[in-house]
């Protein structure tokens, strides 16, 4: 986590004085964009860098979805499960997704390039059924759209 | 045409959200007025004048809530945007950060100088992408035009903003849980008193305001509240940005005045029900908010007073329109999966309840389903209505409630035969 | 002060109290689970829920009463219908997911949501689904296990370390009904001098100490008020132990006279609610094997014989010194300075040193004196110098040794040693008399702390036949023995 210390000092300057608490998640993020997850040592390490007790970022990382103690795939299938998603096709792009990775929700394939996650409402239900691979949406993810996403993601 | 316009008052383009774009359309000037020209008292005064009503979902006037915020009391003051947008159905804030940032941030200017905030922060989902990365670049692209920083305009106005990035948690929409994550806490809400305008964020007085409804903040103050309550109704002046999904035709934003015929915009503007189908009901305005049947719209308006009358709501503008052969009982099920995964755990009615919902009707749906499992849903849902720290216990209840009445005979049939009566259909058939 | 209304009775509260606060104060109780008088207000068991009478329609709202502030003129209703209606249906919730463990678990017969259940509910769960499952045996710490079905996430442990300890060692992992309490990885937990105050303060079965697992039910046992002889703090302690109409169906004698488990006694002046795990250990102090031998240079004899031994000692010594115990009550330090004062050159010794890995001192509780008595003592007699050999004269003939902790190689050779302990050691053997003398748990007496403020214990057991209690010593080992000058 050392080399990331620049940016977080840099960070801190547009917050206000005594909000250094307010730093775990956006630190925890970087961390986590950096290295692919969260390791012990940058807890440890995140903790004497804030100053805020350890089980305060222990409790941040188990609390949100999006941060991860462990590495998972390259790529990071996220498919939205919720209402408008549903109704426009979502169960059939879960079912696709699984079929053509060959792992169920929650799983990595074992060549480690490809995690699939259900997710709830990712806030682009004009254009569902919606797909987040890593960063980045996919929207209005047809039959053939999917495929030719999965298909077209570099190994 | 969906009525007058406030906010969708330019084309969009690929260069429409720039700071360059936003000057030529005469972005900033209005800040440079209040800079120069008004008290913070006189700008509280203009958006309380105008009657604005929170576009996040509870509909509380802003001017009230500024008007708690106690000027010259020596303690820093905080502003916080809500753009956690994470309520199903709703994707509208969207429109505003992606394609007009600088409106965001010129409004949230005036906004601090009224309340004399000093930090300001906006509050964005982790999910969201596109929507961060051209709020990023206009807060960057503000910075080095002098809008934000150090006495700004040369005036003894400082102000800076940080945009805090979500990590995967609906309740975090909430505003006192929103604080708690700006924090860099669990998203636990809090119990009121205090309100967060004498207690917020570190403590401090903070009001936190939809993004959308600060996106409202410069036209109030560069026109007037006058000019603003012309537009809409009395008790619902100004515009709503609508996202419709689901089984309509022309999903997408579109900016409703209030008043607005209900029915005509769901049939003419969006283009009806997917397909050509009929319309079996609608959700107004986000999950957490009743179910409209097809002949409930008819009469309607789009305004607080007749979705209220009509005992739903304009909450979050996120509406979803659902169409004949839907099955509510599966839907129900999406909507109690979805509450028990967001459930912060705190408070015993929302964590016991959530999960327990969910049990039952994952049941129900499985064929498993028992004649008492509908009065349980309704007494859990009771249980959770004004019981909780936060709405999302409420919320749920009412969703629950709301469909169950509407669509008993569905739950009876499915418990009954072990099966849906529409082949637990959520799609419809595009012919 | 604010006059509101309870129950339709007036009654008044302080400014800026909760009802909740006002309700106890004026005689009110109102259940509660999360909330504590000691901690923040956390707001999330919702079982104090009251009802607010208002004109408007639909009569009265219900809100929690932790968080409301009392209003002029309100008038609160504790246990009315919907109050009623509220908690069973809050009960609900919480026996959800319980496990009936109440057959098997310790909390039972001293359980919150037992008592909460008889009083207020009765009814049966209305679910007929599964329970979540969760850890049953996790282990907290070496002292602590945490069953988190049982848990009902009220977080007043983790309020506690955060607030209280400040050892912020606990926290609520995951969300939703996912939640855990899991400690922080670093072992700060375990590492907590005052970890063991969560057991006391979990209104369930979830947090339970280790060392009483499954060893007694509580409604066998008694607590009788006595003070932890750990530190000059003197934190006020229950001790508990068999209730005497119970002795008789013991299956072991041992269990008759055994310090079941150790917990805080409430003292405003002195410790407040808690105490530090040291004072829970109290068993590894007082019940360390017993001396009940009165003895001459290690020969066995009857006490009697020793007391007129001691006595003749002491008749006939030119130059005697004592070391009196920081361990003894006020009463006996009294009698000692009665009996003895004049007659011996007195020093107070620390009878107990800390020991490596001992937490000296804190804002908390801890003192750095590991002596309960050291305040009463000085107040009679000066402490021993820190160049100890300075308090023996080259011909002190005889040394009198009350209490522990102090080696005898220190002691000029010449001198005659009469001790007088409680537990087996070495030294014992080596005195020309020893006396056996009752520990605190076998007398009643009073100790006075670094502060002034002097606390009482009772007798928990009876001592054995050959052991002697130092307050009756001191006279007697005092008087002139015949045909010796006084």
């Amino acid at each position: 986590m050392k080399h990331l210390i620049a940016e977080f000092d840099a960070m801190r300057k547009r917050y206000p004085a005594g909000a250094e608490s307010s730093l775990v998640l956006p630190c925890l993020r970087r961390i986590q964009e950096d290295r692919g997850f969260v390791a012990d040592n940058d807890i440890a390490e995140l903790t004497e860098y804030i100053g805020v007790p350890r089980i305060q970022i222990e409790e941040v990382l188990s609390h949100y979805t999006q941060f991860r103690r462990a590495p998972i795939g390259r790529w990071h299938v996220q498919a939205c499960r919720n209402l408008s998603c549903s109704m426009r096709g979502a169960e059939g792009v879960i079912e696709q997704l699984s079929r053509k990775l060959g792992i169920a929700p929650g799983e990595t394939t074992a060549d480690g390039r490809f995690t699939l996650s259900t997710v709830e409402c990712l806030g682009s239900c004009g254009t569902a059924p919606v797909v987040i691979v890593n960063d980045t949406y996919h929207e209005n993810m047809s039959p053939a759209r999917l495929d030719a996403l999965i298909e077209g993601l570099p190994k | 045409m969906t009525g007058r316009k406030l906010l969708m008052t330019f084309p969009v383009t690929a260069t429409s959200h720039l700071l360059a774009d936003y000057r030529a359309r005469g972005g900033y000037a209005t800040l440079e007025k209040v800079l120069r020209q008004m008290r913070p008292e006189e700008v509280t005064k203009e958006v309380t004048t105008s009657g604005i009503l929170g576009h996040g979902g509870a509909g509380f006037p802003a001017g009230r809530k500024w008007g708690v915020i106690k000027l010259n009391d020596g303690q820093p003051h905080y502003l916080c945007a809500n753009a956690d947008e994470g309520e199903p159905g709703t994707f509208k804030d969207r429109w505003i950060l992606e394609n007009a940032p600088h409106l965001l941030l010129e409004s949230m200017l005036i906004t601090a100088y009224a309340l004399q905030v000093r930090n300001a922060f906006v509050y964005i989902r982790g999910e969201f992408d596109l929507p961060y990365r051209r709020l990023a670049a206009a807060v960057e692209e503000a910075y080095a035009a002098g809008w934000f920083g150090e006495r700004i305009l040369g005036t003894i106005f400082s102000c800076d903003i940080v945009i805090y990035r979500g990590a995967g948690s609906y309740v975090c929409g909430e505003a006192s849980a929103l604080i708690t994550s700006i924090e860099g806490k669990k998203g636990y809400p809090r119990n009121r008193p205090p309100r967060l305008t004498v207690r917020g964020l570190y403590q401090r007085p903070t009001v936190i305001n939809n993004v959308e409804t600060l996106a409202n903040v410069t036209g109030i103050v560069a026109h007037g509240a006058e000019a603003f309550r012309k537009v809409g109704t009395a008790k619902s002046p100004g515009t709503q940005l609508v996202s419709i999904s689901g089984h309509v035709q022309r999903p997408g934003v579109y900016e409703v005045e209030y008043g607005y015929p209900l029915a005509k915009f769901i049939y003419e503007d969006c283009g009806g029900v997917l397909g050509g189908g009929k319309l079996k009901c609608i959700v107004p305005g986000g999950i957490s908010t009743k179910v409209l049947t097809a002949a409930e719209i008819e009469p309607l308006t789009y305004d607080h007073a007749s979705l209220a009358g009509a005992g739903s709501g304009v909450g979050s503008g996120g509406m979803v329109v659902i169409a004949e052969g839907t099955c509510m009982v599966r839907l129900l099920q999406i909507l109690l999966r979805f509450y028990h995964h967001e459930s912060c755990g705190q408070c015993t009615p929302c964590r016991e309840g959530m999960g327990w919902m969910h049990r039952i009707i994952d049941r129900i749906v499985a064929g498993e389903g028992r004649p008492e499992d509908i009065e349980q849903l309704i007494r859990i849902s009771k249980a959770n209505d004004g019981t909780t720290i936060c709405g999302m216990g409420d919320a749920a209840g009412y969703a629950t409630v709301g469909i169950i009445a509407k669509y008993r005979d569905e739950f009876e049939y499915f418990i009954e035969h072990k099966r849906s009566r529409l082949d637990g259909r959520l799609e419809v058939a595009i012919p | 002060m604010i006059d509101f209304f309870i129950n339709g009775q007036p009654v008044q509260a302080e400014d800026n109290q909760t009802v909740m606060q006002a309700a106890k104060a004026n005689g009110f109780f109102i259940p509660y689970f999360c909330w504590h008088p000691q901690l923040s207000v956390p707001g999330n068991c919702r079982i104090c829920m009251v009802e607010v009478e208002t004109e408007a329609e639909g009569g009265g709202w219900l809100d929690i009463a932790c968080n409301m502030p009392v209003t002029k003129g309100m008038r609160v209703l504790t246990d009315s219908d919907k109050v009623r209606a509220r908690r069973k249906e809050t009960l609900q919730f919480i026996t959800l997911n319980h496990p009936v463990d109440c057959g098997i678990c310790d909390k039972a017969g001293e359980c919150t949501l037992q008592d909460y259940h008889y009083e207020y509910n009765g009814a049966p769960s209305i679910s007929r689904d599964a329970k979540v499952h969760a850890t049953k045996h996790f282990p907290l710490s070496e002292r602590i296990v945490l069953d988190n079905e049982r848990c009902i996430l009220c977080s007043r442990c983790v309020r506690f370390t955060r607030e209280i300890s400040k050892s912020h060692a606990l926290g609520v992992q995951s969300r939703g009904d996912h939640s855990l309490i899991r400690p922080v990885e670093d072992g700060a937990f375990e590492a907590d001098p005052y970890s063991d105050n969560v057991v006391d303060i979990c209104p369930v079965g979830a947090l339970l100490s280790r060392q009483f697992l499954h060893k007694a039910r509580v409604w066998y046992l008694k607590p009788t008020p006595s003070v932890c002889p750990g530190c000059e703090r003197g934190c006020n302690v229950n001790i508990w132990h068999r209730k005497s109409e119970w002795k008789l169906k013991a299956l072991d004698a041992k269990q008759n006279a055994r310090i079941d488990r150790v917990t805080p006694l409430e003292n405003p002046a002195v410790n407040g609610p808690w105490i530090c795990n040291k004072g829970r250990d109290l068993a590894r102090i007082l019940e360390r094997a017993r001396a009940e031998q009165a003895m001459q240079k290690g020969r066995p004899v009857e006490l009697q014989a020793a007391i007129d031994s001691a006595r003749a000692l002491i008749g006939t010594a030119r130059q005697p010194v004592a070391l009196v115990s920081s361990w003894g009550s006020n009463e006996e330090l009294a009698a000692f300075h009665a009996a003895l004062g004049q007659r011996f050159a007195c020093y107070v010794k620390p009878d107990w040193l800390p020991v490596p890995g001992e937490r000296l001192e804190d804002d908390l509780l801890i003192r750095p004196d590991k002596n309960p008595n050291r305040a009463a003592a000085c107040a009679l007699f000066p402490a021993l110098p820190a160049d100890v050999q300075s308090a023996f004269p080259p011909d002190t003939d005889l040394v009198l040794v009350w209490g522990e902790g102090f080696s005898f190689a220190q002691l000029p050779p010449t001198a005659r040693i009469i001790y007088l302990n409680s537990y087996l050691q070495p030294e014992n053997g080596h005195a020309d008399v020893f006396l056996p003398i009752s520990a605190q748990t076998e007398r009643a007496g009073h100790y006075t702390n670094f502060q002034g403020v002097v606390s009482g214990f009772e007798a928990c057991f009876a001592k054995k036949p050959g052991v002697a209690d130092a307050l009756a010593l001191f006279a007697a080992i005092a008087a002139p023995a015949e045909g010796s000058k006084p």
